[in-house]
């Protein structure tokens, strides 16, 4: 134990009792993921971590370490030679869940899939449907606009990047995107024994569509990209079971996310008027606010390593095997890297956060994401500039190793 | 001025073409592609560039000459 751990263990703020009262366990060394106070006091919690605690161990399960400063989540990310993908990316993972391609893998398979795979996501890419994207904004706000109120995630923010992403890239029908949301959101915040079955659930989907796929006449996309697969560095071809994988990886990244920035960045506009007047007045600052918003509400919480040696991260010693997880939501508001981490600042300029991830695993869909969160801001306020909560109704927050909202009452002047 | 941009670390956020487009160029993957070089930043558009430095999650470029 070096000094950093010391200094951690000598610290009053950090005595176990003093954490139980203020966060009901004790943070430092038995950190849970899933329990409702660190959703209720979620943004305290990576507030006091990234500032006290470089490092903290959970004895869930079979236990696991969160790394919370921007520096050390930063090496480790980069480092996958010590810190695999291989193991999965969630802990205490659910038997009998395939692992995920290319998310779950490392170089060179992930390379490989990578390469592939980020044409078809580049900037330069994503960039044509940003028309289509904004006509679906004008199109979901067409559906609630003349009642003057909508419940925000079930009318608009758990639709969007489904419809982005399945019709502009995955052609699947969003008839289907309903059950499709419903199994990626009970198979992360649903009760931890029932998670593998609703994502053997997308599996069987898209598994499905994959085959169909086959029959019909090649179209150049995304899909087809993932038919024609890779030869991995031992002369092998990507069997089948990794394709149907990548599409579950795509999807869940697709539609489990972008909602829930989408979602915080209306609730705060819904609360801060003068911020709204100022994104009206001048809507070239959107952009930017999206970038604020997108590091201030991290969708993707944190996301594991398995160590393949034993190593010290921040004094913390760490054995072969151990599962750490790389706090990306506190990493994205350290004071050692921005002036006041905790405020919402719009205008704050070249924003070093990590919501989409950092390293080789960087979020594949971060192109896509910023332009439905850009059109969304533009059209909305446009369409919609005054608007707030429906007085008595409160949004409600879930989080594990993501964070979502799952209800979100608007109302405005019709 | 001149910068390095690294040619491992580089995992194609587009912070530094989106905040100094005439200074980084990306790939067909949206990657930097200049990676694993040194360029000179064209007079005038220092200030930008430090921005998409600076904004870079993977902290993969760095100045060589000021």
């Amino acid at each position: 134990m070096n000094d950093n751990r010391s200094a951690m263990e000598a610290d009053p703020e950090i005595n176990p009792d003093v954490l139980k009262s203020r966060f009901g366990r004790d943070i430092a060394r038995d950190f849970d993921l899933d329990d409702p106070r660190f959703n209720e006091q979620f943004d305290e919690t990576l507030n006091f971590m990234v500032r006290k605690c470089p490092v903290v161990h959970s004895q869930v399960g079979t236990g696991y370490y969160l790394v919370n400063t921007q520096d050390e989540v930063r090496r480790i990310a980069q480092d996958w030679r010590t810190f695999s993908s291989a193991k999965g990316y969630q802990p205490n993972r659910p038997e009998g869940l395939p692992y995920l391609m290319p998310e779950e893998s490392d170089p060179p398979i992930h390379t490989k899939w990578r390469h592939k795979l980020n044409p078809h996501m580049s900037p330069k890419t994503v960039a044509a449907y940003e028309q289509p994207i904004r006509d679906d904004v004008n199109a979901l706000i067409d559906t609630f606009i003349g009642k003057g109120e909508c419940e925000f995630i079930s009318e608009f923010g758990a639709l969007l990047p489904g419809w982005a992403f399945f019709k502009n890239i995955l052609g699947v029908p969003v008839d289907d995107l309903p059950m499709l949301v419903e199994g990626v959101e009970e198979g992360t915040f649903g009760p931890p024994e029932e998670r593998a079955g609703h994502f053997a659930r997308v599996f069987e989907y898209l598994d499905t569509h994959l085959k169909w796929r086959q029959t019909q006449p090649r179209r150049g996309d995304l899909i087809d990209t993932i038919q024609d697969g890779v030869t991995y560095e031992d002369g092998t071809e990507a069997p089948w079971e990794h394709k149907v994988s990548i599409l579950v990886d795509l999807t869940f990244g697709g539609i489990a996310t972008t909602t829930f920035v989408m979602a915080s960045a209306i609730h705060h506009l819904a609360n801060n008027p003068d911020v709204r007047q100022r994104l009206i007045d001048d809507p070239s600052l959107i952009e930017n606010a999206i970038e604020e918003y997108t590091r201030f509400f991290p969708p993707v919480v944190a996301l594991g390593r398995t160590c393949t040696r034993d190593v010290e991260v921040a004094g913390t010693e760490m054995k072969e095997g151990d599962f750490v997880m790389l706090t990306y939501a506190a990493a994205s508001r350290d004071p050692r890297h921005m002036d006041e981490p905790d405020k919402i600042d719009i205008t704050r300029e070249g924003i070093p956060h990590s919501t989409f991830g950092v390293g080789p695993h960087r979020c594949i869909g971060s192109n896509l994401a910023r332009i439905e969160l850009i059109t969304t801001l533009e059209e909305w306020l446009k369409r919609i500039p005054d608007f707030s909560v429906k007085p008595g109704t409160e949004p409600r927050h879930v989080t594990g190793f993501l964070r979502s909202i799952r209800e979100l009452q608007l109302v405005w002047p019709t | 001025m001149r910068v390095r941009i690294d040619g491992e670390n580089c995992s194609g956020h587009g912070r530094c073409a989106k905040y100094a487009p005439n200074v980084f160029r990306l790939d067909d993957d949206g990657y930097n592609a200049d990676r694993g070089n040194e360029i000179d930043v064209p007079a005038g558009e220092e200030d930008k560039a430090l921005l998409g430095i600076k904004a870079c999650p993977e902290r993969a470029i760095s100045i060589v000459d000021a």
